[in-house]
């Protein structure tokens, strides 16, 4: 619909590379500072090992099917007895550790913005005023008007198609599309992976709460009182014996020889 | 993308790649790691980079299993230079004296971590192993279960566990930690079967049965575990065979043997084609399940 514009190949050379460069570079160097300035989480042993519990109690929820029937109810008992199960009775001293009160949480909180958040932002802004007043580059999905002011920061043209945007949006489109290339050289767990750290800072709001423990062990109680145990291996004869075993690829000429 | 990362690193130190390889397959192929790795520490340790310390670690565990003390004082020795305090390098020392069994030292050394850092586990495990290698398996099964209330996630301690107590024919509770296994990790064949075994020896009727059919299980996961082939037609032959039950339930385990038998039948033709002991094994089997089979009336 539009009519095709034709970009000075200045604006490749200058502009679309450098943005890449830049983006590139500082991801590496927040990977670097976020590990100089990564802190010890201490847990204590009771953290550990009720996590363990839960984690436990949780596996017997879902593969309980695969025990016997008398295992699954001594370990439900086990755990729901009204005088003495594990999951009724042990209550833990809590904590709540709201970000204003607790320390560790709040210089936590402080690193992660100020590693990823806050560099996002000044170099964004330096890239919008800087490569300010011209197209970078033409998305290849058509967009709607709406997207205009959000992506043509510095041009004021009213007929220029959607599609076409500055380099602050080219910026973000690094940002986020270097993740890949930072697994490559950093390894996996790397520091500058951002969008991976905007989901760890959404889901640990609701994973990272160690003062519900005894909120969890309800929960937990809750859930087992209502599983049943369905044993997986009622048929389990028939269905192996419904066709012969398959044998094949067990008997080839060599054998591996032993390691050790 | 690791394993493309993985297939560059063998172009450039096919060392490297394997001893890489061996440490997260978790192998115990000792002598060949001392081999491979003495070479590389002794002539490429420039190249290795920062990789040289795993690389330590690995070779001196493995020449503590070969005996090899002289290598392990060496890593042990660049380690302690490069990570002074580390509680990893004060665990590698413990093992080391383990080794040359001095236990009190390994003990106090343990201990030591301990104190620092009451959650690690790696030197709670090193005190069990030390009373299992003095012998005291009473005195390591206790301190193993009070390790295992408070870590009951740790499944190489269950198994440690299972296996103590199959020593000490306590087999009731070696069911039980088995069990936890058997959760923890539905599709593996072996822990089924090994439980089967344990419920095979207890012996009685109903654990026959629950042996049968984990028996079963197991050859379902894996068709070609021949051990849980011949468990199923053992347990299916003496439930058949016993005084207790009633006709339906010999009718079917008579129906199970049978079929086993036929598996394993057919599995030892497989096995031997093209070889000519074939016949004399084929042979051998059939003779040996005859003689196994109890005449059902």
């Amino acid at each position: 619909m539009a009519p095709e514009l034709l970009l000075d190949s200045n604006i490749r050379l200058w502009v679309v590379l450098p943005i890449v460069f830049i983006t590139f570079l500082v991801g590496v160097i927040r990977h670097y500072v976020s590990i100089l300035l990564q802190s010890d989480k201490k847990l204590t042993l009771e953290q550990v090992s009720d996590s363990q519990v839960l984690i436990r109690s949780r596996i017997l929820r879902e593969n309980g099917k695969y025990i016997p029937k008398q295992s699954f109810l001594m370990r439900k008992f086990y755990f729901n007895n009204q005088e003495d199960g594990f999951l009724k009775n042990t209550k833990r001293k809590v904590v709540p550790p709201s970000p204003m009160t607790d320390p560790s949480m709040l210089t936590d909180m402080m690193k992660g913005n100020v590693t990823n958040v806050l560099p996002m932002i000044l170099i964004g802004g330096w890239i919008n005023w800087t490569f300010s007043g011209f197209v970078t580059t033409k998305v290849p999905f058509p967009l709607t008007l709406r997207f205009k002011p959000m992506l043509q920061q510095g041009i004021e043209l009213l007929s220029l198609d959607a599609s076409w945007v500055s380099s602050a949006s080219w910026y973000f489109l690094n940002v986020f599309g270097l993740r890949s290339m930072y697994s490559l050289i950093l390894g996996q767990d790397n520091g500058a992976d951002q969008s991976r750290i905007m989901q760890e800072q959404m889901s640990g709001a609701a994973i990272a709460m160690p003062a519900d423990t005894n909120k969890a062990f309800k929960a937990e109680w809750e859930a087992l009182e209502l599983t049943d145990h369905q044993w997986a291996l009622e048929g389990v004869e028939e269905e192996l014996m419904s066709r012969e075993l398959d044998l094949d690829g067990m008997f080839s000429k060599e054998l591996p020889t032993g390691i050790f | 993308m690791l394993y493309e990362s993985m297939s560059f690193l063998y172009y450039l130190n096919p060392e490297k790649y394997k001893l890489r390889k061996w440490r997260e397959d978790n192998h115990r192929n000792s002598e060949q790691i001392v081999d491979v790795g003495e070479e590389l520490i002794n002539e490429h340790a420039s190249k290795l980079g920062d990789d040289i310390w795993i690389i330590y670690e690995q070779v001196m565990i493995a020449a503590l299993d070969c005996s090899r003390d002289d290598l392990a004082w060496t890593c042990l020795q660049e380690l302690k230079k490069q990570f002074p305090g580390s509680q990893r390098v004060k665990r590698l020392a413990g093992m080391r004296l383990e080794a040359l069994e001095k236990y009190e030292d390994a003990s106090k050394q343990y201990d030591s971590i301990l104190q620092d850092d009451p959650t690690n586990t790696a030197a709670r495990k090193r005190k069990i192993s030390i009373l299992k290698a003095q012998g005291k398996s009473a005195e390591a099964i206790r301190e193993l279960n009070e390790y295992l209330e408070q870590f009951v996630g740790d499944q190489e301690a269950w198994h440690e566990l299972s296996e103590l107590y199959i020593n000490e024919h306590d087999y009731g509770k070696a069911a039980f930690c088995l069990e936890e296994l058997m959760m923890t990790n539905p599709h593996n064949h072996l822990y089924c079967e090994q439980y089967a075994e344990v419920k095979y020896t207890q012996g009685g009727l109903e654990n026959l049965e629950l042996s049968r059919k984990y028996f079963a299980q197991a050859l379902k996961l894996n068709n070609g575990n021949m051990r849980a082939l011949f468990g199923l037609y053992m347990s299916a032959s003496h439930i058949a065979a016993s005084p207790k039950v009633n006709a339906t339930v010999k009718k079917a385990n008579v129906k199970y043997a049978a079929w086993a038998t036929n598996q394993i039948n057919r599995a030892y033709q497989l096995a031997g084609r093209g070889t000519k002991e074939n016949k004399c094994s084929v042979k051998a089997v059939e003779e040996m399940l005859e003689s196994m089979q109890i005449t059902m009336s």
